[in-house]
């Protein structure tokens, strides 16, 4: 029963245009899939093929070739297989369709990229803040968002060379390696 | 233990050392109230982060927190003890100062976990505030990821013991000190931070108000300050009716 249908979402996936099918095992199906495509090829999932569980949406930053990567991944329980529906858009200005009206949690997922990544879905019913309500800075999870140095901006750290310190190394103990030099970031600095 | 001081002829006045008072038995009696107080601590335990995992344990059957007078309480205007249980983010923080400073005095900070102490694994998290006592006085650290519920236990008796020999009271400094507590707050919160708990006041009132009370920063607030009012009572929600 199960092979059966895999069968056919095979045949019924290799006769869409422009589309490329990658099965990774006999339960996941990679799918890429230009921008333009991707609301229709998730209609014809959802509504022929019984994948009607959206699980996540989730981005990629290709920030070398300025691109957002967006990975729709649908489930069937019924076949008890998912989808991963790949597709790219440009990075600027970074706009895309919201599929709300085919998955409504997408409004969910949507919402999320838009405040990590800056991503604007156009016909998602909300845009507005969700977890980072009191941020102000650009969107974290963008490649060229560099958290250590807003870190080191914003916040200072504790000291490592108190006073009780320098007792406890007198006795033989204390702080083996600091973390001040086991930072990568600092790594770096010395090897250079 | 007490030292009789010697009578003041008429028109002198009483000497008064620091921390002491002048009547002999009034130190006695700060005695037994420290004792008192040591033995009978209600802890807050807003519980941020993962490390309030390890405090069930520290308060059931095995280990048995209450053996030592130690209770959980569930409000702020009833607790002696704000227990931080790790990372606190910056959205969080704010809701701690908050918590911290409804709480009456004499109150007391116990930072648990190496996230309060320095940002733990979180060092280079743009959402986690490093440092717990830049924003607020904490009386006891207990490192480790997480501590244990002996760690945890040891770090209260201690700070019991602080208590009883009057050493803790670093709540104190957060009226003395408010300015800079005050900056380091609004450095990460803006410029219009503000909380509903009138400090400088408060200071007055406990006798606290030093010269680090008021600063640049609290003149900052003052500017921003607005008046306390009632929340508005709003039932309408836009996209619920306009879908109907
Ligand atoms: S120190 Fe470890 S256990 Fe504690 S809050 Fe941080 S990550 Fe969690």
């Amino acid at each position: 029963m199960t092979k059966d249908l895999s069968t056919w979402l095979d045949t019924l996936l290799s006769e869409l245009q422009g589309i490329e099918v990658r099965r990774k095992s006999s339960r996941r199906i990679r799918v890429d899939v230009q921008p333009d495509a991707l609301p229709a090829l998730l209609e014809l999932l959802r509504g022929r093929a019984s994948y009607v569980h959206l699980s996540a949406i989730s981005c990629v930053d290709w920030i070398e070739e300025n691109e957002f990567e967006l990975v729709y991944h649908v489930w069937s329980y019924e076949i008890g297989s998912l989808v991963s529906a790949h597709t790219r858009i440009a990075r600027n200005p970074g706009v895309y369709i919201s599929v709300y009206d085919i998955y409504t949690p997408a409004a969910f997922f949507e919402r999320d990229i838009h405040e990590m990544f800056g991503v604007f879905f156009e016909g998602s019913p909300d845009m507005s803040k969700f977890i980072l309500t009191e941020w102000d800075g650009p969107p974290p999870m963008r490649k060229d968002f560099d958290s250590e140095a807003w870190v080191n901006a914003h916040f200072d750290f504790q000291d490592y060379q108190p006073d009780w310190l320098t007792e406890i190394e007198a006795k033989g103990g204390g702080v083996a390696v600091r973390p001040d030099e086991q930072r990568f970031s600092r790594r770096d600095v010395d090897a250079s | 233990m007490t030292e009789l001081i010697k009578t003041p002829r008429a028109g002198e006045t009483l000497p008064v050392t620091a921390g002491k008072r002048t009547n002999p038995l009034a130190n006695v009696f700060d005695e037994l109230v420290r004792f008192a107080q040591s033995r009978s601590l209600f802890m807050l335990h807003y519980c941020t982060g993962c490390g309030a995992i390890e405090l069930p344990p520290a308060m059931t059957s095995r280990f048995d927190m209450e053996r030592l007078g130690i209770q959980p309480m569930v409000s702020p205007r009833q607790a002696d003890i704000l227990l931080v249980t790790g990372y606190v983010s910056v959205k969080t923080l704010k809701r701690v100062i908050l918590t911290y400073e409804q709480m009456g005095s004499p109150k007391y900070v116990i930072g648990i976990c190496s996230c309060t102490v320095n940002g733990g694994m979180y060092w280079q998290s743009y959402a986690t505030a490093k440092k717990l006592n830049d924003y607020m006085p904490v009386d006891i650290y207990i490192a480790g990821c997480m501590p244990r519920p002996e760690a945890v236990i040891a770090g209260l008796r201690e700070l019991m013991e602080n208590i009883r020999q009057g050493k803790a009271d670093s709540w104190k400094d957060y009226y003395r000190h408010y300015d800079h507590y005050l900056g380091h707050q609004q450095r990460l919160f803006g410029e219009t931070w503000q909380t509903p708990t009138d400090v400088i006041s408060e200071a007055r009132h406990y006798g606290l108000f030093g010269p680090d009370t008021l600063g640049t920063h609290t003149a900052l607030l003052e500017q921003h300050q607005k008046p306390l009012e009632a929340l508005e009572m709003k039932v309408d929600i836009p996209e619920l009716t306009a879908r109907r």
